[in-house]
């Protein structure tokens, strides 16, 4: 090839031709990615090209392997930027709606108060990074680490639409479960680490508060699988649009999973592992500055998490009902995200209408009422199979 | 969940050899509003042991009013509790009004009881968002915090200052009231009315708010009275008895109302007490206004009264909103107090923090302190 | 008789189903009036809350009128009250009343016990500065544009007196009431009370002599110009001079 202009440089060629593309379907970011690195690294191998004409390095970057692999790593960025700020967006969400419904204004700090997120995020990011003296450093760093990373995991890892996923496992729900599940037991660790008495008591909350919402939980993604027969999200959420949402059938499982999954998120009412009234922050009370900062954005994610479970498993994902496969297809993942903020909607509004329940409420809850919830859900289930209804 | 026993909580210790550790809760503790300081002995979740530490806001207020002369005490009363200022002003100067052996006309007396009854809403409001942050819920805060704000309204229309209102005055009160405030009374009170049911749905209707409440903190009759325990906190133990009614000063033996009492002794009986009370000085405010009224415009409002109290003693005691307190003042015969002594109800009724939290899970330990409604600037002094 | 209007109510039976539904709903309900409406925060530094004329801010001075009797000073419980010497319009030198506002508790005495409603209260309450003298007002920062009928905190009392008499309606103040009286055996004739009354309503009269053949001066009130700011009594040496309380 010739080389000589720009445009030979960047030359938009189809990333589904490229023998080293790692999915067999269409994926968007990934294609949002491999364009941008076609601009990027078509522009330095130009550049490149400019000073030392004829050289390897620009032909290197542009050829078939090194593009898949930076499109990779940008493809990492746009996943996480989007789940960013989708969270921050519903963390902006709730201090406006939160404060409508207190009757105060909530925040009000430009674009309607959406910059406040990003002033409080540079405010904690400028603080200093205070490390009590007698903490066992070592578990104190990495057990706050890991519940950031299982967060951003996990965040990362929900599909918005058929065309817009990381992993197209078929077992994906109970990956998601499975990591989703992982964070208390950090918790429970970071309190011990912690040196300190509330932080103890936090960590042990979150592990009484884990044993009795995850059982019950569980066995209704377990229901919601057997009802669509398969583990995989997108086989889910494709029978949802073939027969019914499944929140119709599995009304009482829908409702006991909106709980279970705010127990899930540690907001309020089970926000019992950092109930502010009695441990000052609870588990996270000797963490400061930027690590905490990442903690309240790992909150959220979580929180995003447990409304796009929500949706997935009951209110057909990225699917608008009775909508032809035309308009379904073109902005999946917007409607999918619409569904979410509206679960997190019903989250804000228990939040601004509940109290905080006592760490022995919350047991006999999850083992009293929403286990037997959750197993007379799946006996519905089970007739409506049996009934051969699906 | 909601039929939680009582006698199940109060059984419930570890089986387990478990080592107890103590917590320290407060100073500077979400839970304790103002600076006091409750040590909890915990086994697991489980208070075994508490001790509650006062002295943090002392502020020498007794040996200050000591080195004042008369009048100028009364700013300082207002200080001495930031939630209702007006009761211990009014009390400071019911006192040296006794001293003097003076009465003072009917209408300062309708307006003090008046004044007096913004302030226990305005106090029992203030504790009513506490109880809301306590357990948990920012909005009953923010709604009950929305309400006070109407008070403070009136009181800066009756007497230009929101919170520290320094207002009765010894002989009489500081400024008459006229007819447009008599008219905004009216309406804040009505409207008032009609709001406190959306917080009381907020609690009330809320099986979380209820269970939390219901069965924790329990404390009987005799325990109540052996501690010296007054207020809605005693009334809701089933002590029948209060100040207003039982022992009138100022003009409350003519004012209709009902001192609501409840048996139970748990900590939703004082929140009930405390709801009730605030409709009943509603009553008590309309009544107040109408008397007032009926006086007239010119009728005095402020006595002059000498400078110099004879020596002896007074002995006074009101219906705070958060019990009963009591003044005794000792005169010389000069402008100054030779000692004025203060009993404040608070610094009793924190005795009962140990057999309060004994037995409860520490969650349950600010929802039941919520309930004594700590005061620090009168308890400390 | 009054009747319960609470306790009547609740309460509601436990066995109600959906008992979390009642707070959701009136939280939807708040929510959909203040989207519609505006809440009920008032944004504070660019709209203000009404404030009533009488509501006690920093105290305010009307130069003029003040006659320097430091009554303020000697009523202010928080001490915060100095008088200082400043000049006036003409470039006399006069005292005036100077408030440290860091300290003053808004308490609206010296505003209620001012003879001549000299001092009134304000309703400037935003006083934040920078630094701690900045929070001195001297008495021409003292100054408030505006002041009103309603400012003044007339001290009207009824006299105990004049409701045994069935006349209650009548209105006095101290000030025009209260006078000092002479124990005319204490005096030493030194003049301090002349020198200290600020209205120079106290007159020294001679009366006759004493042994040594010096002049025995006795102050002597002039009732229509004194104010009853109680300086001659507090600074008399002897302690000859006491207010004569009418009650």
């Amino acid at each position: 090839m010739a080389y000589s202009s720009i445009l030979d440089w960047i030359q938009f060629r189809d990333m589904m031709a490229n023998p080293f593309y790692p999915y067999d379907t269409y994926n968007l970011p990934f294609d949002i990615s491999y364009k941008l690195w076609e601009i990027l690294g078509g522009l330095i191998a130009w550049l490149v090209n400019l000073i030392i004409p004829g050289n390897g390095l620009s032909t290197w970057l542009i050829s078939d392997e090194v593009s898949n692999a930076f499109a990779l790593i940008l493809f990492m960025v746009v996943i996480f930027l989007v789940a960013f700020v989708v969270t921050l967006l519903s963390l902006w969400m709730e201090r406006k709606v939160l404060g409508r419904l207190m009757d105060r204004r909530g925040t009000m700090i430009g674009l309607k108060g959406f910059l406040q997120n990003v002033a409080d995020g540079l405010k904690t990011f400028m603080k200093e990074n205070v490390i009590p003296r007698r903490v066992d450093k070592m578990t104190y760093m990495w057990t706050v680490s890991l519940v950031i990373g299982t967060s951003v995991l996990i965040a990362c890892m929900i599909p918005l639409s058929e065309r817009w996923y990381v992993v197209s496992y078929g077992t994906g729900l109970l990956i998601i479960m499975a990591i989703f599940a992982l964070a208390p037991f950090f918790i429970l660790v970071s309190g011990w680490a912690q040196n300190n008495k509330y932080s103890l008591i936090g960590g042990m909350r979150a592990a009484e508060l884990m044993i009795s919402y995850e059982v019950p939980m569980l066995i209704m993604i377990a229901t919601t699988c057997l009802m669509a027969g398969s583990f995989s999200i997108f086989d889910i959420v494709n029978m949802q649009g073939d027969t019914v949402w499944f929140f119709i059938p599995q009304i009482i499982g829908f409702i006991t999973f909106i709980f279970c999954a705010t127990a899930e998120a540690e907001r309020v009412p089970f926000d019992i592992a950092e109930a502010e009234a009695e441990l000052v922050e609870g588990w996270q009370t000797e963490y400061a500055g930027m690590k905490w900062g990442l903690i309240m954005l790992a909150d959220y994610l979580r929180g995003y998490v447990s409304c796009a479970m929500v949706v997935i498993m009951y209110l057909g994902g990225w699917l608008i009902p009775f909508a032809s496969d035309g308009i379904n297809g073109l902005l999946p993942e917007v409607v999918f995200l619409t569904k979410v903020w509206i679960v997190f909607f019903a989250m804000v509004i228990l939040r601004g209408a509940l109290a905080r329940v006592r760490t022995d409420q919350i047991v006999n809850i999850g083992w009293k009422v929403f286990m037997p919830l959750s197993v007379v859900n799946l006996a519905v289930v089970l007739l409506l199979k049996f009934g051969g209804v699906f | 969940m909601m039929s939680r026993d009582i006698i199940d909580v109060k059984a419930e210790t570890s089986a387990l050899n478990t080592q107890k550790m103590w917590v320290i809760m407060g100073p500077q503790h979400p839970f304790s509003h103002g600076l006091w300081t409750l040590k909890a002995q915990l086994d697991g979740e489980i208070v075994v042991d508490a001790e509650p530490i006062i002295g943090y806001l002392h502020r020498g207020w007794e040996k200050e009013c000591e080195n004042r002369t008369y009048p100028k005490i009364i700013p300082m009363a207002d200080r001495l509790c930031y939630a209702a200022s007006m009761t211990y002003t009014h009390l400071y100067c019911m006192t040296v009004e006794k001293a003097l052996g003076i009465d003072i006309p009917e209408k300062a007396k309708y307006i003090r009881i008046m004044a007096d009854e913004i302030c226990r809403i305005q106090s029992h409001l203030m504790w009513l968002a506490a109880v809301g942050t306590d357990l948990g819920n920012l909005t009953v805060f923010l709604w009950a915090m929305r309400e006070r704000e109407f008070f403070m309204d009136l009181n800066v229309r009756m007497c230009g200052a929101r919170m520290t209102t320094n207002f009765p005055r010894i002989g009489g009160v500081r400024n008459d009231i006229d007819d447009e405030f008599a008219m905004f009374a009216t309406r804040c009170v009505e409207r008032f009315e009609k709001a406190l049911w959306d917080i009381i749905a907020m609690v009330d209707d809320s099986s979380i708010f209820v269970s939390r409440m219901k069965g924790t903190g329990i404390l009987t009759r005799e325990r109540c009275a052996n501690l010296g325990i007054t207020g809605p906190a005693m009334r809701g133990t089933g002590v029948d008895f209060d100040v207003r009614r039982d022992d009138p000063y100022d003009n409350y033996d003519q004012m209709d109302f009902v001192v609501p009492v409840l048996k139970d002794g748990d900590s939703y009986s004082r929140y009930r007490v405390r709801i009730e009370e605030m409709f009943q000085s509603c009553k008590i405010i309309k009544q107040a206004l109408q008397k007032v009224k009926a006086i007239g415009r010119n009728a005095p409002y402020r006595l002059k009264v000498p400078s110099k109290v004879p020596a002896g003693r007074a002995f006074m005691r009101m219906e705070d909103p958060r019990g009963e307190s009591m003044m005794y003042l000792v005169s010389d015969g000069s402008e100054k107090p030779y000692r004025l002594k203060v009993r404040s109800p608070i610094f009793v009724n924190v005795s009962a923090a140990k057999p309060l939290v004994q037995g409860c899970r520490i969650a349950d330990v600010p929802a039941v302190m919520a309930m004594i409604d700590m005061c620090l600037g009168e308890t400390d002094r | 008789m009054a009747k319960k209007e609470y306790l009547d109510k609740y309460p509601r039976s436990t066995a109600r189903s959906l008992w979390v539904m009642t707070p959701i709903v009136k939280v939807l309900r708040l929510l959909g009036k203040t989207i519609i409406h505006r809440p009920v925060t008032v944004l504070y530094p660019y709209e203000k809350m009404w404030m009533p004329e009488n509501y006690r801010g920093r105290p305010g001075l009307r130069f003029d009128r003040c006659i320097a009797c430091s009554m303020c000073v000697r009523m202010c419980p928080t001490a915060c009250i100095k008088l200082v010497e400043t000049e006036d319009a003409s470039g006399q030198k006069v005292m005036r009343p100077q408030v440290n506002v860091g300290r003053c508790a808004m308490c609206g005495y010296c505003a209620e016990y001012c003879p001549v409603d000299a001092m009134t209260v304000t309703p400037e309450f935003e006083l934040a500065e920078y630094t701690r003298e900045d929070l001195i007002y001297g008495p021409k920062r003292l100054a408030y544009d505006g002041i009103t009928e309603k400012m003044e905190i007339h001290l009207e009392e009824t006299l105990m007196s004049d409701i045994e008499n069935g006349n209650p309606e009548r209105r006095v103040s101290p000030f025009k009431t209260d006078r000092p009286v002479l124990e005319a055996s204490k005096c030493i004739s030194c003049k301090k009370c002349e020198k200290v009354c600020p209205v120079n309503a106290v007159k020294m009269v001679e009366h006759g002599v004493n042994e040594k053949g010096r002049p025995i001066l006795y102050p002597e009130f002039n009732n229509d110009t004194c104010v009853c700011c109680k300086n001659c009594v507090e600074d008399c040496p002897k302690d000859a001079l006491h207010i004569n309380e009418v009650l």
